[in-house]
């Protein structure tokens, strides 16, 4: 079975500044790989393993996510090799043209039986690129997947959905997106993280792949900061919490919210 | 794409008849909304008494909803609408994902305002997780939106059910389904809230947070490591970008670090409270009252001066 992992390279927007304007300023984040696609590596790693398969992680986005750093970080969580389309055309692009990039570099790598993605991203945290992905290709998409096992057709997979836990016979191709606790990820020891540095890594060059054109054009018409982060805070010393307790009740009740 | 329909909107419904979001952001942008349902009959019934017209799939059986998504996205394409909604939940993403996959339009999330200016739908939405907000002016296609489903829409004037014969991928058959104890929380309709973090120690901890809920009239709810992780508290408890958004009056964190995805749900909450032992925290930065200590002598004293008892 040939996996692709598709996960992203990005920052925790906490650590950004956002400058008065709204506009956002991305000097300080520190990219690593986002929160939860290290449970992706691991299911992909787990299935790879009981089926004789290959694991490909994939990433998509601006020059920036190709580092020396960047490909360790990923090729030490259980990836037999690497595949990666970096260009600054894709600085800053909406989930339908990274999906459509996604889309098209799994398709130039042919023969993918399954994309595995994360939860969903941290900077952005949406969950809605690996679905609009697998409209891209043309595969089922399904989010929310707690587990994946081979089964004699295909795959079978287990979802969390709001009436309880499904359970499908899932043909391949198709596009799975886990949750954030389907697997618990094995943390790299220094092993992995030296034979990251002999995987193969390919660079798609963004060119020469089949990407649909944006259709829609956006027009920024202004930026803000939101408002609710300016609150004021008045604490009151827990060392001695009865004290505490009754100066904090007296401030609510003053404030009308009890 | 060819120019739009300017009259017409859609909602794209996955199986969930708590619609109200969608369709008071569609009715902002066009007079006429249709609604596009996947799932049970009932649901398409139900969406009827929101919308101006409904199409309806058929019923599903063991398909899963999201193998409904290309025949949603073509026959949203073919109306040429000027917006389509959804909910912004895995099933609901699905099926706007199609739409923008068929369309090549982005989908907006954390959407605050729709309106439209010159012809063209203007939408202010939050971006980076919500740390910032713009506001954009769409040409060319759709605007494509994942908001807040909202409520079921009550009974009263009932659209036109169109059934049109569903064409899934076949891909995919559900074989069982394990139902959940439903749990039963209604966090929107609090007006207090006492959410718990993973500084609790055991599940068995959770007896004071009652406690200090009960003595506040408030709903229990947590962050998302509680629910998804331990599994403490159901899933529909937790708070955050991806999970509860709530406005209370006021909402108490206790032994939550604040971490920019479990605030933003809080974030229009009116007076926010923490409780945690390390002054350091970055909850501290964003509350409006902070009691600096162990929430395990903090609550049971909060409890105590509220004049209720702890479990
Ligand atoms: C894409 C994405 C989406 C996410 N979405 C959400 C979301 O919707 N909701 C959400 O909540 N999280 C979400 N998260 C996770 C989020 O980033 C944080 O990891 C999470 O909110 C932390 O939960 P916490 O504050 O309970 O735990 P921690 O960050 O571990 O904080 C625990 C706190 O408890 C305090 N504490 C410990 N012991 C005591 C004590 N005895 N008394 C008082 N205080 C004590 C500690 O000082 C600490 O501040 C998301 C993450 C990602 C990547």
């Amino acid at each position: 079975m040939k996996i692709v992992v598709a996960y992203k390279w990005a920052p925790n927007p906490q650590d950004l500044e956002v400058r008065a304007d709204g506009t956002v300023d991305e000097a300080r984040g520190k990219p690593a790989v986002s929160e939860y696609d290290p449970v992706a590596f691991e299911l992909a790693r787990r299935l790879a393993d009981e089926t004789g398969g290959e694991v490909v992680g994939l990433t998509v986005g601006a020059a920036a996510i190709d580092t020396p750093l960047a490909r360790k970080a990923a090729l030490s969580r259980g990836l037999d090799r690497l595949v990666l389309v970096a260009d600054d055309a894709l600085a800053g692009a909406d989930s339908t043209r990274l999906a459509a990039v996604l889309a098209a570099a799994v398709r130039a790598i042919g023969g993918v039986d399954l994309v595995l993605a994360g939860d969903s991203s941290v900077d952005v945290a949406e969950g809605q690129v690996p679905l609009t992905a697998a409209a891209q290709l043309g595969w089922l998409g399904l989010g929310r997947v707690t587990a994946v096992t081979p089964a004699a057709e295909g795959l079978s997979v287990e979802r969390d959905t709001p009436a309880g836990v499904a359970v499908l016979a899932v043909r391949t191709p198709v596009v799975l997106a886990a949750t954030a606790d389907a697997v618990v990820p094995r943390v790299a020891g220094m092993k992995d993280i030296l034979a990251a540095a002999k995987k193969p890594v390919e660079v798609l060059a963004l060119a020469a792949l089949d990407v649909p054109a944006p259709a829609v054009t956006l027009a920024t018409l202004g930026t803000a900061k939101p408002s609710g982060g300016d609150r004021r805070a008045v604490l009151f010393d827990g060392s001695d919490p009865a004290s505490a307790a009754s100066q904090l009740v007296g401030a609510l009740r003053s404030a009308g919210v009890l | 794409m060819n120019a739009s329909n300017a009259s017409q909107s859609w909602v794209v419904v996955a199986d969930d008849p708590a619609v109200t979001g969608l369709v008071e952001v569609a009715r902002t942008v066009a007079d006429e909304v249709v609604a596009v349902v996947v799932g049970a009959r009932p649901v398409a019934d139900t969406v009827a008494a929101g919308v101006d017209r409904v199409v309806w799939l058929g019923e599903p059986g063991a398909v899963p909803l999201e193998a409904f998504a290309p025949q949603v996205a073509e026959l949203v394409a073919a109306a040429r609408p000027v917006a389509v909604v959804g909910a912004a939940t895995p099933a609901g993403r699905a099926l706007l994902g199609a739409v923008a996959a068929r369309t090549q339009a982005p989908v907006l999330g954390g959407v605050r305002t729709v309106s439209v200016a010159d012809g063209r739908v203007v939408v202010t939405h939050a971006v980076m997780g919500g740390i910032a907000e713009r506001t954009v002016a769409l040409e060319g296609g759709p605007a494509v939106l994942a908001v807040e489903a909202g409520a079921v829409p009550a009974g009263g004037a009932t659209a036109p059910v169109a059934e049109v014969a569903g064409a899934p991928l076949d891909a995919a058959t559900v074989t069982q389904v394990r139902p959940k104890v439903r749990a039963g929380v209604d966090l929107g309709a609090a007006s207090v809230v006492v959410g718990v973090g993973r500084g609790l120690k055991a599940e068995a901890d959770l007896g004071l947070i009652r406690g200090l809920a009960a003595a506040v009239h408030g709903e229990v709810a947590c962050s998302r490591p509680l629910a998804e992780g331990v599994e403490w508290l159901p899933k529909e408890s937790y708070i955050g970008i991806s999970g509860q958004h709530v406005a209370p009056d006021l909402y108490v964190a206790v032994a939550i670090s604040g971490q920019l995805q479990h605030m933003v749900g809080v974030r229009d909450a009116k007076v926010i409270v923490a409780v945690n032992n390390d002054k350091n925290a970055p909850v501290f930065g964003q509350c409006d009252y902070g009691v600096v200590g162990d929430l395990y002598q903090v609550v049971p004293a909060l409890t105590a001066a509220l004049g209720g008892s702890d479990d």
